[in-house]
């Protein structure tokens, strides 16, 4: 996939940009408005994460520019502005998500796979992660011919997990995912402790392989 | 006590006390003067009684005047001339009336006689009454115009003192607009409202400022808190770490989010302070209640707590995500402050939204809890929960209270009809 980053503080592009590079992604970078303009209107992407705050302009008319140009990019608008009127404007002028600083960057990354997702499968909605199928729309899980019941939390857990295959992820983060991020979650870990186990259970009883590992106790890694 | 009211004490009574010496000493004086004259009028009829004798040698006939009585006695040996106060029969067989006399006596061939002349002061004191009453008149009138004067001209005159103090009782802080300036042409009030005024406009700057300070520093917290999120994000995935490492990691993490979410609400709110969430639509509070019970279904049944719930359709034209956050709220913090095996009870019906919970037996100080910073020591909340549930209730008219009913502690939202 390719992705454009507009973000003009450099540690978080940064960390975006090294969250996101892997085999078979282009990540690109923009840190201020006119580069900015200039990438989205030479180059296609798959998603751009837009900040709205920029050096030179505001992330509101890049997104303007690029639904003039009736250009089909995934578009996730990130924002410390943490106001419900830009929200709106954003989402209201053709912006597929918003995420409002801080956040992790595993939420950026299941957010971004979403926006793919919607844009690419298009109609599509079966998604594979080797021997587990989902049905997104069905929100059905199977694992080669057996159907896997999971309750709404861990069908969320399981898409998060494979949205950021091979990455660990906090447990902070899987709490805020899944609850909130207005829920304090402090003396709470035990306990997802205990959903990612019954997660677990429920996928090997199904004969699916285990790929949910702990990750030096303060997260957890989903890989093969 | 009123001012007013005191001052027309202090004045009525000074008033009073000072018209009845006056009246004293007046009616003394007037005594005294009309007393004198009466003697002067006795020494004349003295004296021609004494020329009588002088001439003719014999007592004087004597004439019963209707004021003037002259009787003669035989006496033995003369008598002290002195004046005396006595009483007049006019007729004789009549009420006495009080009398002036004069006892001296006179030599008449040989015999001593006793001299008495004796005035009636009936007339002396009927002017003396009248006086008094003349006086006791002007006091009521003084006192009455006094009194009147006073209702309608000090009512008056401080009039923009209450206008004043109205507009101070209205003054609030958060308000934008300048403070009112209320026309006087007493120096004093004027003066007050000048100082008046001065004073609201800088508490309003330093409230502004304040506000402003907040907001910025909270814009300006979000990016250094997004890098260090984001770094840590990029720290777990280099590599093995030790248990050490982890756990430091660990409470980094925690403190990072604790960050976050304390952030959040400061900005959030500055939004409800500014009113900036205008997203009002009618919204079915049953709703959303269970929405937010599904949403935390795994985490009260994770500490055993029974949630009972009776629920009717109540719907409320505000800002659904406040009202979120404001449920939200409410409802983590009957779970977080809860017992394990604990119980949780919602009513909503059209006027109210109680929520009870079970919890620390010993109730809560309901001032303080909604203050903010304020929470008991082992929560791990950001200790604004509460103060941004009242912040939105307030913006909305609704009224947020807390009681204790043991065992639970209950909060209850009213809502305006």
């Amino acid at each position: 996939m390719k992705l454009l980053i507009v973000e003009d503080e450099q540690g978080l592009r940064d960390s975006m940009q090294e969250y996101f590079t892997e085999a078979g992604n282009v990540c690109e970078t923009a840190s201020e408005y006119n580069s900015a303009m200039a990438k989205v209107q030479l180059y296609r992407y798959d998603c751009i994460l837009l900040d709205i705050t920029l050096p030179g302009g505001t992330g509101i008319d890049i997104l303007k520019e690029l639904k003039a140009g009736n250009h089909s990019d995934g578009i996730l608008i990130i924002s410390a502005k943490n106001s419900l009127d830009d929200r709106l404007e954003g989402l209201d002028l053709g912006a597929d998500d918003y995420l409002v600083k801080p956040f992790h960057l595993s939420e950026l990354r299941a957010r971004v796979m979403a926006i793919i997702r919607r844009k690419s499968y298009n109609g599509n909605n079966l998604m594979s992660f080797n021997e587990i199928e989902i049905d997104l729309l069905a929100k059905a899980v199977s694992v080669g011919k057996n159907q896997v019941k999971l309750t709404r939390k861990e069908y969320a857990l399981l898409l998060y997990f494979i949205a950021n295959k091979g990455k660990v992820v906090s447990k902070n983060a899987i709490a805020e995912h899944l609850w909130g991020d207005e829920f304090d979650m402090a003396d709470n870990f035990d306990f997802i402790y205990s959903h990612i186990k019954n997660l677990r259970k429920k996928l090997v009883e199904a004969g699916s392989n285990d790929y949910i590992h702990a990750a030096y106790g303060m997260g957890y890694k989903f890989s093969e | 006590m009123r001012l007013l009211t005191k001052y027309n004490r202090i004045n009525l009574i000074t008033t009073v006390i000072v018209m009845f010496i006056t009246g004293i000493i007046y009616y003394q004086t007037i005594k005294i003067i009309l007393t004198d004259k009466i003697d002067k009028n006795l020494v004349v009829e003295e004296n021609e009684v004494f020329e009588h004798v002088r001439l003719n040698n014999n007592l004087p006939q004597v004439y019963q005047s209707d004021d003037q009585h002259i009787t003669f006695k035989l006496v033995t040996s003369p008598v002290t001339r002195r004046f005396i106060d006595t009483a007049f029969l006019n007729p004789p067989d009549k009420d006495p009336e009080s009398g002036r006399g004069l006892i001296t006596s006179v030599k008449v061939k040989g015999d001593t006689y006793q001299v008495s002349v004796v005035e009636s002061k009936v007339e002396t004191e009927d002017l003396i009454r009248i006086i008094f009453m003349i006086t006791i008149a002007v006091i009521l009138l003084l006192v009455m115009s006094l009194f009147v004067i006073n209702r309608l001209t000090i009512n008056r005159l401080w009039k923009p003192f209450y206008s004043i103090l109205s507009n101070l009782r209205s003054f609030n802080i958060t308000d934008k607009k300048g403070a009112v300036s209320v026309p006087s042409n007493t120096d004093e009030f004027n003066e007050l409202n000048n100082a008046i005024v001065v004073m609201e406009s800088k508490a309003k700057n330093d409230y502004q400022d304040l506000k402003a300070f907040t907001e910025n520093a909270s814009h300006e917290l979000l990016t250094p808190i997004a890098v260090i999120n984001s770094k840590l994000d990029t720290l777990i995935q280099t590599g093995l770490f030790s248990e050490q490492q982890s756990n430091l990691l660990g409470d980094l993490y925690e403190s990072v989010s604790r960050l976050t979410r304390l952030n959040r609400a400061m900005l959030l709110m500055v939004k409800i302070e500014n009113h900036l969430i205008n997203d009002d639509q009618y919204v079915n509070v049953k709703d959303v209640v269970e929405q937010l019970l599904a949403q935390f279904h795994e985490l009260y049944a994770d500490k055993d707590i029974t949630v009972t719930k009776q629920l009717s359709d109540k719907q409320i034209y505000t800002s659904r995500s406040l009202l979120e956050i404001l449920l939200n709220n409410l409802l983590s913090n009957a779970i977080r402050h809860n017992l394990a095996g604990g119980k949780i009870d919602i009513t909503l019906d059209y006027h109210k939204l109680s929520i009870k919970n079970t919890g620390k037996g010993q109730a809560l100080n309901s001032n303080d809890i909604f203050k903010r910073f304020n929470k008991s020591s082992h929560s791990e909340g950001t200790g604004l929960g509460l103060t941004i549930s009242k912040q939105i209730c307030d913006s909305y008219g609704f009224e947020l209270s807390y009681k204790y009913d043991d065992p639970y502690h209950v909060m209850s939202i009213y809502f305006k009809d």
